[in-house]
């Protein structure tokens, strides 16, 4: 047994076990692995990128070049990077937390039979990757007259549309392609975070005659709201880290830059155009974006204090 | 998730896992091929391509030299990665100095990212200085540095027009006829008025395969000979007029289908007669025979047409550089190895029985392996592929390839074509000012 | 009553019209993966299939010749397994450390956390791989595995768990003699069975399904995972859609066997955790 191993006192090693199993060192153990792979992962590369990015940095050749990386980074392109980034969050964010709630919050009433099925069903999307999920997109939506997307097209009256060539489609096919992978993952959350609601609060409200939308209103709602938070803070990251959807449609250029993502242009730039020292910049700058954003998001809805609660 | 569906699930997956087992012996898909000896003092070449069919090349290569020097045999280990991620790869592993292969392909595009900095590569030139009176110099010149040549070419890559000739004679075209780029338009309103076809297809994301051969033809380029971008000049946008008048003016023309005349899309389309013409490298025939086989003999290959009268009827486009990497285990073998297999008559005339590549070298062109009618790509084309050849020879221009080249092709195949071609929101003059504006400031000072 | 049973029964048929329409795209996938794959790319995934066009030729191919396949296939397993086991032990510890113990610079670790969660890890790709290159590490299972090693959405989510133990057990063990390992290895490591489920689930996914990292660290054809290696497939210059296809449909098997494996489990653990925040 564990405990009688270390509660065994004798020799000096006691001393060492006592001190390392005292409650004042194990939560420091406990938390070793983060700090070695926080610092070695994260700190360190961090660090290094804020480095590289004022090199220039080519084989056998590392020069120091200022701010000229950054200079360059807010040229046209960018800025659609950037465009199309905020964007694709703005609807992911929309669709994967609102859809998902209510699909919940219905499931989880009585009306609805089967719902281990129901629950399955929306889950599967999410076991395939990106590059699988889509590619079958991809093929759905091809250009051909013969493809799903078309053919659902001319049922209601409209000639075939070439996908992947125009803004609104080409942010349609990425946000379709997310929201059909994640609403099953988010959906889940939120039934968990229902079933956590205690049942004698409904009762309560039915003892005094609360009507179906007021407990939603008034209970339901209120008590979604730290998932709804953890939900929608995961999708705004996500959102700013996508590359995935876009590469499966595009690789690395799309026309018009339609499915240019600011990941992508660090891809393109830092890796197919072998200026490691001008990707690392565009990755500062995404970076202080980021921060601006989240920062400001947890302020708002308070989970920096309920942090401290515990 | 019912049980039906997991059962099926699970069975498949003992399915799998059996037939995992008794699948060991197939090899047709592997991308790892290893030719040569198994002798002991074998050494070991490591090549990376991105083209699966030019390792036919180096393992024909490899077999004819471990013959002919049995006493330094080698064993050539090569590898076929897609595209972008040889490419991309190659870059980090030159980056980092470490994971480099002995030979590689490159492609012309991406041959500028790596003439960066202190170059990886090998020069060839005492390999290269000797024979360059017999070779299309302006390929070998696209690959060197300082007076260094460091990448073999693999093919001239004269571009040339391939028509379909049974809808040529439905509508009633003589393609001897057509000399100018007018001529062409003359004859494609024919063709669209007679035949369920149209002429001609402008890709979006197809550089190489209408604008680029179009400007390098008529002695333009996106950059000057002092690496200065001039992707906006008026060649360059009358250049780009005439492709847009093709499509929506003289309306001789449709976009690609699949944005690039290599892809599936378009091969279907091409195949169902979609359009009569394809303005393309030689090497494309590779793409026909694989591609399009039912259309062998309906084929006719002729030169480009001209601006003028007279003009130049051709320009070399696309192309890989092979190089031997400063990190190789054995540097001179593998140089000597890389000009065994590229550079000499014999592998110049194995460039075209295997590949149907136009060798660089012209002292070839009319030997009589190269002239052998028995050949899949005479069956397919006619016999006149080399007499085309021959005839614009000297109106193939060098091409200007910099670290600018892939931001050029990028913003081509990503904002010109997509406003002017196809969403017809900017002029010419506008979208190319603009994407000559985007590569101006990502250049350094 | 009668207007409630029918709503009843309309809101029954859009779920189940729903679920349809989530289930729609893989059920695809597996039915065009019996065509030829040429006439897939040619004309895309369609409603109209011309059935006796189906066979079994992509899948004969994929079990007999496609040897890369089944190396990539086997490559996944191992980094899938091995970063489910640590990352889901490593998280574990250190969100249960976060949320049952109170020490100096806490709050400071749990900031970090939300940090890297802040962070999208493709920023500091560029230089991680640099350091994977001066550490002699490209190409190999450790350098893709590393940077999964602790997770923090992972780390989060154990620690709003955490939240909801019941502390009283710790205190109890104390007097019962019993150390701070002893209690979380034995009491509270198998009372956050479920929570553990769900994100080796989650954790599962991810590593099955990661692409950017391994892209930029494996070299070697031998080593490629399952999305890497078929995205090398997706070459115009090769004709392997046939592998593509099919190939496409069997990554999915695992991971549906993971999900099954667990799932019950895994709503359990989603219940009680990654609520609280």
């Amino acid at each position: 047994m564990a405990e009688q191993a270390h509660a065994s006192p004798k020799t000096k090693n006691n001393k060492i076990g006592a001190f390392l199993s005292s409650k004042k060192v194990v939560p420091y153990i406990f938390v070793l692995p983060f700090f070695l792979s926080f610092s070695i992962l994260t700190l360190y590369p961090a660090i290094n990128g804020i480095i590289m990015s004022f090199r220039q940095i080519l084989p056998g050749v590392v020069e120091n070049v200022g701010f000229e990386n950054y200079a360059r980074v807010f040229n046209l392109n960018f800025y659609d990077a950037l465009w199309n980034t905020v964007i694709y969050v703005f609807w992911t964010t929309m669709l994967l937390t609102v859809v998902p709630m209510l699909l919940a919050i219905f499931l989880n009433s009585k009306t609805i039979k089967l719902k281990t099925i129901f629950r399955a069903s929306l889950f599967v999307p999410a076991l395939t990757s990106t590059i699988v999920g889509g590619m079958i997109f991809r093929l759905m939506f091809s250009e051909s007259s013969s493809a799903i997307g078309n053919q659902l097209m001319s049922l209601i009256g409209l000639g075939p549309i070439e996908w992947r060539y125009s803004a609104i489609t080409a942010m349609f096919l990425m946000v379709v392609l997310a929201f059909w992978r994640w609403t099953g993952v988010n959906l889940l959350y939120y039934l968990a975070a229902l079933q956590n609601i205690s049942e004698s609060l409904y009762e309560q409200a039915d003892i005094d005659g609360a009507s179906a939308w007021d407990k939603l209103r008034l209970i339901t709602i209120p008590h979604l709201k730290p998932i709804t938070v953890f939900v929608s803070t995961i999708t705004i990251i996500n959102g700013f880290r996508m590359f995935e959807e876009s590469f499966v449609y595009w690789e690395a250029t799309s026309p018009g830059n339609i499915g240019l993502t600011i990941v992508g242009y660090i891809y393109q730039q830092g890796v197919g155009q072998n200026d490691l020292g001008f990707g690392a910049a565009i990755g500062v700058v995404l970076m202080i974006i980021i921060f601006i954003i989240s920062t400001i998001y947890l302020g708002i809805t308070g989970t920096f204090g309920k942090g401290n609660n515990k | 998730m019912n049980r039906k569906t997991l059962l099926l699930l699970t069975t498949t997956a003992f399915f799998v896992s059996a037939c995992a087992n008794d699948g060991e012996t197939g090899t047709s898909t592997d991308e790892v091929e290893t030719i040569g000896s198994d002798a002991e003092n074998a050494e070991e070449i490591t090549l990376w391509t991105f083209a699966p069919q030019h390792i036919d090349l180096y393992g024909d290569a490899a077999e004819r030299w471990n013959e002919e020097f049995p006493d330094r045999p080698i064993d050539l280990v090569a590898e076929t990665y897609p595209f972008e991620q040889m490419h991309n790869n190659l870059l980090l592993a030159v980056q980092s100095g470490t994971g480099l292969p002995d030979i590689v392909d490159i492609e012309l595009g991406q041959y500028p990212n790596f003439m960066e900095g202190i170059i990886q590569f090998e020069p060839m030139n005492e390999y290269v200085e000797p024979i360059l009176d017999k070779v299309v110099d302006s390929r070998y010149e696209l690959y060197s540095r300082d007076g260094n040549y460091y990448g073999i070419p693999t093919h001239v890559g004269a571009t040339v027009m391939y028509y379909n000739t049974e809808i040529m004679d439905e509508a009633g075209v003589d393609i001897d006829e057509i000399v100018t780029w007018d001529d062409f338009v003359e004859a494609g309103k024919q063709v669209v008025e007679n035949t369920d076809s149209t002429m001609w297809n402008v890709g979006t994301e197809d550089w190489l395969m209408d604008m680029w051969p179009m400007i390098s033809q008529r002695d333009s380029d996106a950059i000057d000979e002092n690496g200065e971008v001039i992707l906006d000049n008026e060649a360059n946008v009358e250049t780009l007029q005439f492709l847009y008048d093709a499509l929506y003016v003289d309306e001789i023309a449709e976009l690609t289908p699949g944005g690039m005349n290599q892809s599936e899309e378009f091969y279907g389309y091409f195949l169902d007669e979609g359009s009569a013409s394809i303005l393309a490298p030689l090497w494309y025939m590779g793409r026909f025979v694989d591609n399009m086989p039912d259309l062998e003999g309906k084929i006719a290959i002729r030169p480009m047409p001209a601006w003028k009268e007279g003009g130049n009827r051709s320009a070399g486009m696309g192309g890989t550089g092979t190089v031997v990497t400063k990190a190789a285990d054995n540097v001179e073998l593998s140089k000597e190895f890389l000009a065994y297999a590229k550079m000499s008559e014999e592998a110049n005339i194995n460039l075209w029985t295997i590949l149907g590549f136009d060798p660089p070298r012209f002292d070839t062109w009319e030997s009589e392996e190269v002239r052998n009618p028995d050949n899949v790509y005479y069956e397919y084309f006619g016999d006149n592929i080399f007499d085309v050849l021959l005839d614009v020879r000297d109106e193939i221009n060098t091409l200007n390839v910099t670290a600018d080249t892939p931001n050029v092709i990028n913003e081509y195949h990503t904002h010109v074509t997509f406003n002017v071609l196809r969403n017809r929101t900017e002029t010419p003059k506008e979208a190319l000012e603009r994407s000559a504006k985007v590569v101006r400031s990502l250049q350094r000072d | 009553m009668s207007k409630k049973k029918s709503l009843m029964i309309l809101a029954n048929v859009a779920f189940g019209i729903i679920a349809l329409i989530a289930l729609f795209p893989i059920i695809a996938l597996i039915i065009s993966s019996f065509q030829p794959s040429s006439v897939l790319m040619r004309q895309g995934l369609s409603f109209s299939i011309d059935f006796s066009q189906l066979s079994l030729d992509n899948y004969r191919f994929i079990f007999t010749e496609a040897d890369n396949y089944w190396t990539w296939y086997t490559n996944s397993l191992i980094i899938s397994s091995i970063t489910i086991v640590t990352s889901v032990f490593f998280s574990c510890m250190v969100g249960y450390a976060l949320a049952v113990y109170e020490f100096k610079g806490k709050n400071l670790f749990f900031v970090c956390v939300l940090l890297i969660m802040m962070i999208p890890f493709e920023i500091l790709m560029l230089p991680l791989y640099e350091l994977m290159a001066t550490l002699r590490l490209t190409d190999t299972y450790i350098a893709v595995v590393l940077p999964l090693v602790v997770a923090p959405v992972a780390v989060f989510f154990f620690r709003q768990y955490a939240l909801g133990l019941p502390l009283e057990l710790m205190d109890a063990a104390r007097i019962d003699g019993s150390n701070e390992y002893g209690i979380f290895f034995k009491i509270m490591f198998p009372l956050m069975g479920p929570s553990l489920a769900a994100m080796a689930i989650l954790q599962g996914l991810a590593a099955w399904n990661n692409f950017l990292w391994p892209l930029l660290v494996l070299r070697s054809n031998d080593m490629f995972t399952l999305p890497i290696g078929l995205a090398t497939l997706l070459t115009p210059y090769g004709n392997n859609y046939d592998v593509l296809i099919a190939g496409s449909v069997l990554t999915i098997i695992p991971i549906v066997i993971l999900f099954i494996l667990f799932q019950k489990y895994f709503v359990a653990g989603l219940t009680s955790g990654g609520v609280k925040g």
